[in-house]
């Protein structure tokens, strides 16, 4: 009984290990669709009126998603800091924290910093975008990765487990 | 009490300055932070302070290109865009009204200054309100307890704004007289000192203000959208601004507003103040004189 059991415990942690590591697959290309749309969200505001920036980064934290939400956030606060920390500074060690979004997906989004708030509004909705198709490349590679490796992590998570269960038994 | 104002004033506006530089301003004893009325900061020499005497170096570090910019950044809110108009008129007004130069290589587009790259210079002038300057011309001002259309006529430098700032907060708050719907058209932002839509000088609760625009398509802004019963404007400069005053006199609006000049022989002289007197658009016409440290008021009647 208790053999059955761990045999059981084992097969089922590897099947969650493999689907976890899809499931993780799934969620960078999440992230980093969500952070294309704050940055095309970021243009039209642009577009729109020219805000200052710190109501720029307010209007984007209330209505995006994921690390876009996280990330304009934590720059509205930045921008209360500005005597310590300039924003570019800022916006790079924000980015940087994003996780979620890869490695490549953060260092797509560093240049920013040195664009937003620093020159004309057109200047930086070209900047905005031209990012913003760099994480939709990102996001459509990271898709077709998920499609590709995401069955195959659950696959190997479930016959490792099973391939162990029958070692042990 | 106005020495601890003057100080609070000093230290806001060090507060846009780098870091190191503002160690450096902060510095300076409380004396010197009352009386300075600018910070100077040039690429390559100490920051300075000007006093009503002289411009003193305050020492320290020498002033770098990336301090200016970090200086508009703090200034700006990290958002030159939202200033660029100001910035190719050559300043930006900050939180509290201060406003600071800026100087450097101009960026022409069409043969107009599009921006300006690579700065050179700046200044940060102490924006300090003297709320009651208005305080020994009122009652000459508001006879029957209402103010009258009223002309400022001084030389630059005499305190023109400062009066005006002052006559505005007090014909809207009913200081003295009884309160009315003031307009203000603030081309350059120097009256109200608007900052994220609130003026960062007192100019009174029932005060609408215009900035940014020139000043006679102001003034026909408000008296087209405000509904104003007095019509302010500072610097009478434009044969168009003489014209929008007179639209709206005929409309039955107050006037109140500040000229270049030393004496009421200047207005008569000038064909651009002329009409100002022969069409009586003011009645009251204050002259500023300068005697040692003291303004002194004068008041003529121009009917």
């Amino acid at each position: 009984m208790m053999r059955l059991l761990g045999a059981t415990l084992v097969a089922a942690g590897c099947g969650w290990m493999g689907f976890r590591a899809a499931a993780a697959l799934k969620s960078q290309v999440r992230a980093l669709e969500d952070m294309a749309d704050g940055l095309s969200l970021l243009a039209q505001e642009m577009e729109l009126d020219e805000p200052p920036l710190p109501e720029l980064m307010e209007r984007l934290a209330r209505r995006c998603r994921g690390p876009a939400k996280l990330l304009f956030r934590d720059c509205r606060q930045a921008l209360d800091r500005l005597e310590e920390e300039d924003f570019s500074q800022a916006w790079r060690k924000l980015a940087a924290e994003r996780q979620e979004l890869g490695e490549e997906g953060r260092q797509a989004l560093l240049p920013l910093g040195d664009i937003l708030g620093r020159c004309g509004c057109e200047d930086q909705r070209r900047g905005a975008d031209s990012i913003r198709r760099r994480l939709t490349e990102l996001a459509d590679r990271a898709e077709e990765d998920r499609r590709r490796q995401g069955k195959v992590y659950q696959a190997l998570g479930l016959s490792g487990g099973a391939f162990l269960v029958i070692l042990l038994l | 009490m106005e020495q601890r104002t003057n100080i609070q004033a000093y230290q806001q506006a060090a507060g846009a300055l780098p870091p190191h530089l503002r160690q450096a301003a902060l510095a300076l004893s409380d004396a010197d932070q009352a009386r300075t009325e600018e910070f100077r900061l040039r690429v390559g020499r100490p920051m300075s302070v000007v006093l009503p005497e002289r411009e003193q170096e305050l020492g320290g570090p020498t002033v770098e290109v990336r301090d200016l910019d970090q200086l508009v950044e703090i200034a700006s809110k990290a958002s030159l865009h939202a200033v660029l108009d100001q910035v190719r008129r050559g300043y930006l007004t900050m939180a509290g009204g201060h406003r600071i130069g800026l100087c450097g290589t101009a960026v022409l587009r069409d043969g107009e200054i599009h921006s300006l790259r690579q700065l050179s210079s700046a200044n940060v002038r102490i924006a300090r309100q003297v709320r009651g300057a208005a305080q020994p011309v009122r009652e000459a001002l508001c006879p029957g307890g209402t103010l009258v259309s009223t002309l400022i006529l001084a030389p630059p430098g005499l305190g023109k704004t400062t009066l005006l700032r002052d006559l505005i907060r007090m014909a809207s708050d009913g200081e003295g007289c009884a309160p009315q719907r003031v307009s203000l058209a603030d081309e350059r932002g120097e009256v109200a000192a608007l900052y994220s839509g609130c003026p960062q000088l007192d100019v009174g609760g029932r005060t609408d203000v215009v900035e940014g625009c020139p000043k006679a398509q102001g003034l026909m802004l408000l008296l087209r959208a405000m509904n104003p019963q007095v019509l302010a404007v500072d610097e009478i400069t434009a044969p168009e601004d003489v014209a929008a005053l007179r639209t709206a006199a005929g409309c039955g609006v107050k006037l109140l507003a500040t000229a270049h000049g030393s004496e009421r022989a200047d207005l008569e002289r000038r064909a651009l103040y002329r009409p100002l007197l022969e069409e009586g658009l003011f009645q009251k016409l204050v002259l500023i004189r300068r005697t040692g440290n003291l303004r002194n008021y004068m008041v003529e009647e121009l009917d």
